[in-house]
């Protein structure tokens, strides 16, 4: 199974920077088989990062102004709704999915988003404000947790399919056998 | 749902298009204007900085053209150092902004202009989408979209290091030769790009030419601004995307200026708005003179069609030809429909595809003679390139040691954003009257920008799935009566 980590963010542009911030925070600390990726592509362009992974998850700023900043809210991909969007280089996820689906591109199965709250994604060369560097931490340790879950859930179902049958050796599952040891950062954390 | 409040379109829209419509006492449109936020703050930030860095920051400002910032940059460091790279090092940077140009513009035709024409203004919304243009044209098309984009950008990742953020520029050349093996595959892709783009071109006459009622939409006059344009032109005065003399073409369609990108500042100024922090491009041998069409109003046009107005075509045979063909359709030049864009775009597409397909097969591309060393010392540079949005000028100053004191950069939709405010303010004039504002009204005002391309990704970075535009409706005392928004 391959699994995305995916910070999207200009890591120039003040608050911006924090999903590529929260990507090399955990580089170092996630198994093997995870890619980490930093990114400041948006819209379609990411479709092709997205594409060939199992499972994905998003690090990414957001500004609503409602809340304080540093906020942390995980959204599943079926809560963000579909949009027509007037410009292709601010396509969302789901309509990538969408898009993905019927070309019958892979895609990660599951996606899940960590939006942070920021302050001043606009600013180049700004600080990254407090509140939104002090939660780095915080979504890296959500980032990892969420790898790991995966990675045992994919365990648990190679093993029972390994004690219904020894047969079903494919590519695939093999890979997904490998994949499925105690990732390190999980560890780490625990420690 | 939980996601109401953060997917929220007004939310977000402090990073995103807002269009304000101010209405008079007799219900018709007063002033109608977009506003675009922008990231601040870039001449502080890169004070001080190496100039030799700029290629790499420059191309981190944005995540939609990186490839065209790192090549204004590195363009402006041979300038700020007085030193003109070998032939092959031109060809190298030329092959990757040829390949940039191809897959910029193809995601741009299918994918952006998709949903206004492929599909068409008038379907209905649900399908004025992505997926809408692909039920179109069909899996196989949407597939090769996909296909050929992922395979162009492989190649600037093989050549220039990065894929997204090239990393090869340096004052003076390249940082790598190109080896034979490399220049196979790309001259079977440059291959592949032309029938591409050939087929491009089917689908648009196909899909909009064919359409009487397309073709009534992009020469009405709602989206019609006879303004100047501008573009850099080779030494025949054919479209060029990498290096060149920037022309200018006067409402009629005589050339009304040639300059060298060097001297831009003799020709170009900012004029301030109160609502904006956007800054609008005149031309300085005209004046400014208010947000206006003519010969009198220093407004100029910048991108696909506004190159093809300031040329005189294209340098490669299939392209030219497409030229000839949207020039004699649309009436002559210059050609003042801003929807023709789109299919300006196809023919820039297939020119990029022919050059790309050119330069792979030019011998001197494998020259291992790729970097004149600099040894002049710095002190001030201009870079200029045609990015996929039109004319975009990186000009820096520095110490004796190359560190920057001071930098401006024109993007191209800031060359652009007059004639945007126009033709948003026109378009709504045009299509609201008696004070209805309806869902299809304000796509037919959104195509009126959505035809520049005008690119955000300098202004926002941001969670996708969100909905970039907000329209306010303002009664003669500028209060907002309505609000419209897009989700």
């Amino acid at each position: 199974m391959r699994t995305l980590v995916l910070g999207l963010g200009n890591e120039l542009a003040s608050d911006d920077a924090v999903g590529v911030l929260v990507a090399r925070a955990v580089r170092e600390r996630i198994a093997d088989g995870t890619d980490v990726v930093e990114s400041s592509a948006s819209g379609m362009a990411l479709i092709e990062i997205l594409a060939g992974s199992d499972r994905a998850i998003v690090v990414d700023s957001i500004l609503t102004g409602r809340n304080p900043p540093g906020t942390i809210t995980e959204l599943g991909l079926e809560q963000i709704g579909r949009v027509v969007a007037p410009s292709l280089h601010q396509a969302g996820l789901p309509e990538m999915a969408a898009v993905a689906e019927r070309l019958g591109l892979e895609f990660p199965s599951e996606t899940r988003v960590l939006a942070v709250e920021v302050r001043d994604p606009y600013t180049l060369g700004g600080p990254v404000s407090t509140p939104v560097a002090a939660a780095v931490d915080e979504l890296a340790r959500r980032v990892c947790n969420r790898v790991e879950r995966w990675a045992s859930e994919t365990a648990r179902a190679y093993e029972s399919s390994e004690g219904s049958s020894r047969q079903l050796q494919d590519s695939r599952s093999a890979s997904a056998g490998r994949d499925s040891e105690p990732p390190r950062a999980g560890s780490d954390l625990a420690s | 749902m939980s996601t109401k409040i953060l997917i929220d379109p007004i939310t977000r829209l402090e990073g995103h298009g807002k269009i304000h419509i101010f209405m008079d006492d007799a219900g018709a449109v007063d002033r109608a204007f977009l506003q675009i936020p922008e990231l601040r703050g870039f001449e502080k930030f890169v004070e001080g900085r190496r100039a030799e860095d700029m290629p790499q920051i420059t191309s981190r400002i944005c995540g939609v053209c990186p490839t065209a910032h790192h090549m204004a940059a590195t363009k402006a460091l041979d300038d700020l150092y007085g030193v003109d790279p070998p032939a092959a090092a031109k060809k190298i940077r030329e092959l990757v902004y040829s390949i940039f140009m191809v897959e910029d513009h193809a995601l741009h035709f299918f994918f952006l202009g998709g949903p206004d024409f492929v599909v068409g203004p008038a379907a209905p919304k649900a399908d004025r989408n992505i997926l809408g243009v692909i039920g179109k044209v069909g899996l196989d098309i949407g597939k090769e979209v996909i296909g050929v984009r992922k395979q162009l950008r492989d190649l600037i990742g093989q050549i220039a290091g990065k894929p997204i953020h090239p990393v090869f520029g340096l004052p003076g050349g390249v940082s790598r030769a190109l080896t034979p093996e490399l220049q196979a595959e790309l001259k079977a892709t440059a291959a592949h790009a032309v029938r591409f783009g050939t087929f491009a071109l089917e689908v648009f006459r196909d899909v909009v030419l064919a359409n009487p009622e397309y073709v009534e939409l992009v020469t009405s006059e709602a989206y019609t601004h006879r303004t100047y344009y501008m573009g850099l032109v080779d030494a025949a005065n054919k479209v060029t995307f990498y290096d060149g003399t920037l022309r200018v073409v006067d409402p009629a369609g005589q050339e009304f200026l040639a300059f060298e990108p060097r001297d831009y500042l003799g020709h170009i100024a900012e004029h301030v708005e109160p609502w904006t922090y956007m800054k609008f491009c005149f031309l300085k041998d005209v004046g400014w003179n208010g947000f206006a069409e003519g010969p009198d109003s220093g407004v100029y046009g910048v991108a696909p069609l506004a190159r093809l107005n300031a040329s005189d075509g294209m340098a490669t045979p299939l392209a030219h030809e497409a030229y000839e063909e949207l020039v004699s359709t649309l009436g002559g030049k210059p050609v003042h429909h801003t929807l023709a864009n789109h299919w300006a775009r196809i023919v820039e597409l297939l020119y990029a595809a022919e050059r790309m397909s050119e330069l792979a097969a030019d011998p001197e591309i494998l020259s291992p003679d790729i970097r004149t060393l600099p040894t002049a010392t710095p002190d001030e540079g201009v870079g200029v390139v045609e990015a996929p949005r039109g004319t975009l000028i990186h000009h820096y100053f520095t110490d004796e040691r190359g560190l920057i004191e001071s930098a401006n950069l024109i993007v191209a939709t800031q060359n652009n954003a007059a004639r945007i405010a126009m033709s948003v303010d026109k378009a709504a004039r045009w299509l609201i009257t008696g004070g209805e504002v309806d869902d299809g009204l304000l796509n037919q005002l959104e195509m009126a920008f959505r035809a520049y391309d005008p690119c955000y990704g300098c202004a926002t970075h941001s969670l996708p799935g969100q909905m970039p535009l907000l329209v306010q409706i303002h009664d003669p005392d500028g209060e907002v009566v309505r609000e419209l928004r897009r989700d």
